[in-house]
């Protein structure tokens, strides 16, 4: 089809809303100006005022509080808990996504409720329901005692809440892309004479990596970010089961702002990396379709 | 035998969406599925394929029973209709999936991959990727993909449904020379009939689940057994008339023509008849027809269609000397029959027409369909009591499935017990009475008036989902046979046959009650194309019958019997009580079959009483 303009500029032009006249320039513009506000209030404000105070005292003081050992420990912490949480998620996420992609069972919509609780549900009670079963006074927590096991106040412990607070994100993400994909591709492969695992990598994870990938990094993040109910079940002590939102806490009430905003920045640098890969990965996404 | 298919069922929730299917595929054959949507084409495609299981049956490939071996085992190529080519892999690569799946060498892969290319006529695009395709190469990636493995049964599911006239035609003609140059196995599943014809060796047509009829597409064309084949399978226009000695009539008149199907009885009876739009013949007056007149009729459109013009031609009954032509419509209103007729340029030429011009109709050749259901009767002694059975849901749906109308008469003798008094006229088509009143004084008498078949309906009682078949004795089973085969082409529901020995019989006897009940079985199947289940019972047979039918909701009961007194004494019990399922009774007396036994031997045909073996061939060729 040489002749004629091309099917995507068609589609383009299908698409664009309404027709381009002085007053709809004037509307866009303003609802422009309106959202541009409103994220600079909200937005690049405080985050400017993070890296702003954490560098407040110069470049060599904001390098020096990271040298501190609770401060290594609460970075080292969190990042044993990323690795922990997130392959296992992204398992849990990928089956669960499965299932209820593409087969069809009773309680089915039970299921995904139940996927949708950790959202619905206040991160503080997260915690609770933790220290609740495995806590001194827990329903575990006497033979928990008595078998020298310790979870509540301890890395366990910290390991189960965000696992518990960040399980929806990779389900959630797979679940709409699973169901609007279909089957075909996988029964094709399937009698083209693959088995299981070969359908799994070879047609399956290809087809909804990018998905994948958006659901693990939203997890990471989450993982990282998480305060409620890490702070319920982690005890705060110092340099052992103190994460970086936590430390980031315990530092600013000592006014010791500088370390604070420090550790800060590092999880706003965090939000900003997994930012800029949501967008390629979105793009990514759109460019492939 | 490449594909044998026996009696597989798939149920969803409950309900038959692939309705005991027995079919045989030869190998080499291009053998295509066709039926509206719905009608489980697709879902029987994917029970061969393994990429569903069934509930009941067994599915043979090459002679290897694979009913329990997985898709992957059962290694047919499939192809989907909307191409499920991978997206992320090259052209190349998806043709070598199954290869790489079989760990063959590189080099191998390679020459294999460019071989199934030059078989569809894409040499060269191995790096591409799907999405830089059109739909039509896609389709033809998606076929070298699915032969890649040399499957012995190829499978295609609406391989065509995505895509549009121009290169569905160039498609077609690429898979059918695929076909024939790999010689290998075909099943396509289409709702197109134009597709089916062009490609197929045989047609299988499919409704509701039933696989009605299988045969080379010109015979099906031809001589279709039922309504909905010889309707789907192009246009046809369907008109009620009477099987007489003499032959067809629609009116008094007997019709000279090529007629083709046999009747079962001498019995004069209603037969539907189907006028193939281009077997009709329109001339200025009755003495210009070349063919045998059927009637007058006034054009009422002609659409020019390029090589050929449509016309409908509404008959005018009145001004016919032929009175009463009825047209198999779901109206409940005798109207007037409205014919559809092509003609050709060269007819066109010798005989013009303008709208609402007065023409002669003719006929060339009449097609009878074997089926006993022509039409319905709604009878009761008072029209209110005939209005109720004609709104009956179960009635109406079935009268329009079967596309026939529901007759009305209503005859005061129905209310009274004095069955002496006849009937105003004979009964004509499948009486149909409610079960109040004294149903067995009720079936005697439309019995003694013409009546051949008679439905009893409860006021409210759903479609069936079970049919039970029973018969008093051997004389009735064909026709008892050929009717319940007829009405479960229209129901969705599992037939059974009800073999029952008396009570008192012992161990040596159950053999020989087996044995009918196989007979049964074989004789449905090759004759009239009816699959269906048997069971073995002991007892008397009415009470014994009444019992099964209590049991369950939605069952239907389809009893043949040979002598009047049946209904009081055999199966009393099942017309005693005021029941609360419908029944079909199919009554043929002995001496009527027998006589239309003597008048087939006269005439020298002696196929019914040839081997099974021989009648199951004549069923799969199309009847």
């Amino acid at each position: 089809m040489a002749i004629g303009a091309d099917k995507e500029m068609l589609a383009e032009l299908a698409r664009r809303p309404g027709r381009d006249t002085l007053t709809s320039a004037i509307v866009k513009g303003a609802f422009i100006t309106v959202s541009l506000l409103f994220l600079a209030a909200l937005l690049f404000a405080p985050l400017i005022t993070v890296f702003a105070t954490a560098l407040e005292k110069g470049f060599d003081v904001y390098i020096s509080s990271f040298k501190d050992s609770d401060t290594l420990a609460a970075i080292r912490l969190t990042l044993t808990v990323a690795a922990i949480v997130v392959p296992l998620n992204t398992i849990f996420g990928i089956a669960a996504a499965w299932a209820i992609g593409k087969f069809e069972f009773r309680g089915k919509s039970v299921l995904i409720t139940l996927i949708d609780l950790p959202i619905a549900v206040s991160p503080v009670i997260s915690g609770l329901i933790y220290v609740l079963l495995f806590g001194i006074h827990g329903w575990f927590g006497l033979w928990l005692q008595e078998n020298d096991i310790s979870i509540i106040y301890a890395v366990p412990g910290i390991v189960l809440a965000t696992l518990f607070v960040t399980f929806p994100y990779v389900a959630r993400e797979l679940i709409p892309l699973m169901e609007q994909l279909g089957n075909d591709e996988e029964e094709a492969a399937i009698t083209l004479g693959a088995g299981g695992l070969m359908t799994f990598f070879h047609v399956t994870l290809p087809k909804i990596r990018w998905g994948l990938v958006y659901g693990v990094i939203l997890c990471n993040a989450r993982a990282m970010g998480e305060f409620g109910a890490v702070s319920v079940v982690s005890g705060h002590i110092r340099g052992l089961t103190t994460t970086m939102p936590l430390h980031v806490e315990i530092l600013y009430n000592e006014y010791n702002f500088v370390s604070a905003f420090a550790v800060a920045s590092l999880l706003t640098l965090l939000a900003v990396v997994t930012l800029v890969i949501k967008t390629f990965v979105e793009w990514r996404g759109y460019r492939k379709r | 035998m490449s594909i044998v298919l026996d009696q597989v069922t798939k149920r969803y929730q409950g309900a038959p969406v692939v309705n005991d299917v027995s079919l045989e595929v030869a190998e080499g054959e291009f053998f295509v599925l066709l039926g509206p949507s719905g009608s489980g084409k697709s879902t029987l495609l994917r029970a061969i394929a393994g990429l569903t299981s069934v509930d009941h049956g067994r599915i043979h490939l090459h002679g290897q029973d694979v009913t329990h071996l997985s898709a992957r085992q059962r290694g047919v190529g499939f192809v989907f209709q909307n191409y499920a080519l991978f997206k992320h892999m090259t052209v190349g690569e998806n043709i070598e999936f199954a290869l790489r799946v079989r760990r063959m060498k590189a080099a191998e892969r390679v020459k294999r991959r460019k071989e199934l290319l030059r078989l569809v006529a894409l040499e060269g695009m191995d790096d591409r990727l799907p999405t830089q395709l059109s739909g039509g190469q896609q389709q033809r990636v998606a076929v070298a993909r699915a032969l890649a493995h040399k499957p012995q049964v190829l499978l295609l599911d609406e391989p065509f449904g995505a895509l549009d006239a121009k290169i569905r035609e160039e498609l077609r003609r690429t898979i059918r020379q695929v076909q024939r140059e790999l010689k290998i196995t075909t099943v396509l599943v289409t709702h197109d009939q134009e597709e089916a014809f062009a490609l197929a060796d045989r047609i299988g047509v499919m409704n509701l689940g039933r696989l009605l009829e299988t045969g080379k597409p010109e015979e099906l064309y031809a001589s279709p057994a039922t309504r909905f084949v010889a309707t789907f399978l192009g246009a046809a226009n369907l008109l009620l008339a009477r099987q007489t000695a003499q032959g067809i009539c629609f009116g008094r008149m007997p019709v000279r023509t090529q007629v083709s199907e046999r009747a079962e009885t001498t019995r004069e009876h209603e037969v539907v008849a189907v006028l193939r739009p281009e077997e009709i013949e329109l001339a200025p007056t009755r003495d210009a027809l070349r063919t045998s007149f059927i009637a007058n009729g006034v054009v009422e459109e002609v659409v020019f269609t390029g090589a050929l013009e449509r016309l409908r031609v509404r008959i005018d009954n009145d001004s016919a000397e032929e009175a009463r032509l009825a047209a198999v419509s779901s109206d409940s209103q005798p109207a007037n029959a409205v014919l559809e007729v092509t003609r050709t340029q060269h007819e066109q030429r010798a005989f013009p027409v303008t709208l609402q011009q007065t023409v002669a109709i003719g006929v060339r050749r009449i097609h009878v369909l074997p089926t006993p259901l022509s039409s319905y009767t709604a009878c009761g002694p008072t029209s209110e009591a005939v209005q109720r059975l004609v709104r009956h849901p179960f009635l109406t749906e079935l009268a329009a499935r079967m596309k026939t109308r529901i007759a009305v008469r209503t005859e005061a003798a129905l209310g009274q017990l004095d069955t002496d008094k006849p009937a105003s006229e004979p009964i004509t088509g499948v009486a149909v009475i409610s079960s109040s009143g004294n149903v067995a004084r009720q079936v005697e008498w439309l019995l003694r008036n013409g009546a051949g078949e008679i439905m009893v309906l409860p006021a409210h009682v759903a479609a069936p989902r079970r049919v039970l078949i029973h018969w008093a004795d051997d004389v009735v089973r064909r026709s008892t046979l050929a009717v319940a085969a007829s009405l479960l082409r229209h129901v969705p529901a599992e037939a059974v046959y009800l073999g029952i020995l008396p009570s008192h019989s012992d161990e040596s006897q159950k053999p020989i009650g087996v044995r009918s009940l196989l007979d049964a079985r074989s004789e449905a199947q090759a004759v009239h194309g009816l699959e269906m289940r048997t069971e073995l019972h002991f007892g008397a047979a009415g009470e014994e019958l009444h019992r099964q039918l209590s049991e369950a909701p939605d069952q239907m009961l389809i009893l043949g019997i040979s002598n009047m007194q049946q209904i009081h004494e055999e199966f009393g019990a099942l017309f005693a009580a005021p029941a609360s399922y419908s029944m079909m009774v199919v009554y043929r007396s002995a001496k009527e079959i027998d006589q239309a036994a003597r008048a087939d031997h006269a005439r020298g045909d002696h196929v019914r009483d040839e081997a099974p073996v021989k009648a199951r061939e004549r069923a799969a060729i199309g009847r």
